[in-house]
């Protein structure tokens, strides 16, 4: 918990002090060198939408953990989209002879039931995402698996925002 | 048998001289016995009766009653229950009852309950603690910058989406081999296209184009982590995007038949049409404007042969052939 909060506070003070360097120590050590590059603070990231997937074989341990995730997240300033659990689990069936190698009529069956919960997060800058998955997957129950899309926004690529030149293509020719 | 006694013979005597011995030693160490030395010693028949041992007193340390008797109404719960924990009876001062109830009783109550101590709970979660948690991690976000509200402006800024997933669960391994699966989601319109090169993307990257929602979707799972993966579709984004703006030798020898749509301006109906509306001089230009009706017409027939016939588009076309060709006054005789 204490590594992960330094390096939140440092990906947040990165911005204002504008350090290059990628070890908080490394930069606090080099204050000299970081007043230096002051103008190239690194921008943070932006998501346009964070999936949250919950997966566990409790369904009321979902529903506490979503409305937990959900009151978390609107206090630190997301955006709550879709909160759903589809109707039906999941079901895992494995069929066994009962007896070893007679008795082919008789079996045993053996069930595993998985329950999921989707939650959608929209409009997230890069350390709000980083402090809630933070907060939210340390209170994760046991037992319960997530997986976090997230959907990242970036301005168009250099190298394809403009056609290369008439010149070149004519040569080419 | 005779071997038996004669054994038994030899042993008693050696077990005799044994018992003399140690006797001897004995009589040295031995404590004054309870009979005067110069009286016999009674032969006891009956031991004495063994002194009763002291029981050992079983020492039970005081149980307190329950902590939740002694809670206040307005306590804060968030010190009582910080962190997650299982269940415990006396801490939780709620009258909670869970289990398979027995004939005509209710569900089982909360002391030495298993069922309750089976399932996480949330009781370190409370929404006040949440709360409280929640003020303190405020520091470490940042608000949503102004003018990007709406996903329009997003797009129109930031046109370029990337797809990543991380996982959390009770792995082996904290190497997940999905996690290095990226995609690249933008739209086609983002892009600075002319016809050619468009066309010529499309053909590139077949089924990753869906032409409902403009979306070109590129994945890359091929490299080992993820940013080598992210890099690699850079690479490959922007390959196909100089790819397609470039003009092979060979490109111009398309024929007629590798038109991907019929284009009515360099189709042989258009010239037909001219040469007839010319006749009989040879047609002087090309220009199809002067023709009356030639404009339904062209659209008659390109919706024709590019949408599929129907009966629509046949009458179409044939309300278009009669009007160019002012067959409307013949009919109506």
């Amino acid at each position: 918990m204490l590594y992960s909060k330094t390096a939140l506070v440092f990906r947040n003070v990165l911005p204002k002090l504008g350090l290059e360097t990628t070890s908080g120590i490394l930069g606090r050590a080099l204050s000299t060198q970081s007043q230096q590059s002051i103008e190239t603070a690194i921008p943070d990231k932006l998501y346009k939408q964070i999936q949250l997937e919950v997966r566990g074989n409790d369904p009321a341990v979902l529903k506490s953990y979503a409305h937990f995730t959900v009151s978390a997240a609107e206090k630190l300033g997301a955006t709550i989209g879709r909160n759903f659990a589809p109707r039906k689990p999941e079901h895992k069936r494995y069929t066994l002879l009962k007896c070893v190698h007679i008795f082919k009529k008789h079996r045993v069956q053996y069930e595993i039931r998985t329950y999921y919960r989707f939650i959608d997060l929209h409009r997230l800058t890069g350390s709000t995402a980083d402090t809630i998955l933070e907060y939210i997957q340390r209170n994760l129950p046991e037992g319960v698996a997530m997986k976090v899309t997230k959907v990242e926004m970036l301005p168009l690529l250099e190298s394809i925002r403009v056609p290369p030149n008439s010149a070149s293509t004519t040569s080419t020719n | 048998m005779s071997i038996i006694t004669r054994l038994g013979v030899k042993n008693t005597r050696e077990i005799a001289r044994i018992s003399s011995l140690t006797s001897s030693f004995a009589t040295q160490s031995e404590p004054p016995s309870p009979v005067a030395p110069d009286e016999f010693r009674v032969l006891k028949l009956r031991p004495d009766p063994v002194q009763e041992r002291q029981k050992r007193e079983i020492r039970r340390t005081e149980v307190p009653p329950p902590r939740s008797t002694q809670m206040k109404f307005d306590q804060d719960w968030g010190s009582v229950w910080p962190a997650a924990r299982s269940f415990h009876p006396a801490t939780v001062p709620l009258p909670v009852r869970q289990g398979y109830p027995l004939k005509n009783a209710a569900p089982p109550n909360k002391y030495g309950n298993a069922e309750l101590m089976k399932i996480p709970n949330f009781l370190h979660l409370t929404p006040p603690v949440v709360t409280k948690q929640c003020e303190a991690l405020k520091k470490f976000c940042t608000p949503w910058p102004a003018g990007l509200e709406t996903d329009e402006k997003c797009e129109k800024h930031f046109p370029v989406e990337v797809l990543t997933s991380d996982y959390c669960y009770s792995s082996p391994t904290i190497r997940e081999p999905l996690a290095r699966v990226v995609t690249i989601r933008l739209k086609l319109s983002t892009l600075n296209l002319d016809q050619h090169a468009r066309d010529k993307l499309l053909r590139l990257v077949g089924d990753r184009y869906n032409p409902e929602d403009d979306l070109l979707t590129i994945t890359s799972d091929r490299c080992p982590t993820r940013k080598q993966n992210f890099e690699y579709i850079e690479y490959l984004l922007t390959a196909l995007y100089h790819e397609s703006w470039r003009t092979e030798p060979w490109e111009a020898e398309k024929s007629e038949a590798d038109m991907e749509y019929y284009d009515w301006d360099k189709s042989k109906s258009r010239d037909g049409l001219i040469t007839l509306y010319c006749w009989p001089e040879p047609p002087i230009d090309n220009d199809y404007e002067t023709i009356p009706h030639a404009t339904e017409y062209k659209i008659a027939v390109s919706d024709l042969i590019n949408n599929g016939e129907d009966e629509y588009s046949l009458n179409k076309y044939k309300e278009a052939v009669k009007n160019m060709l002012f067959l409307e006054g013949q009919e109506k005789k």
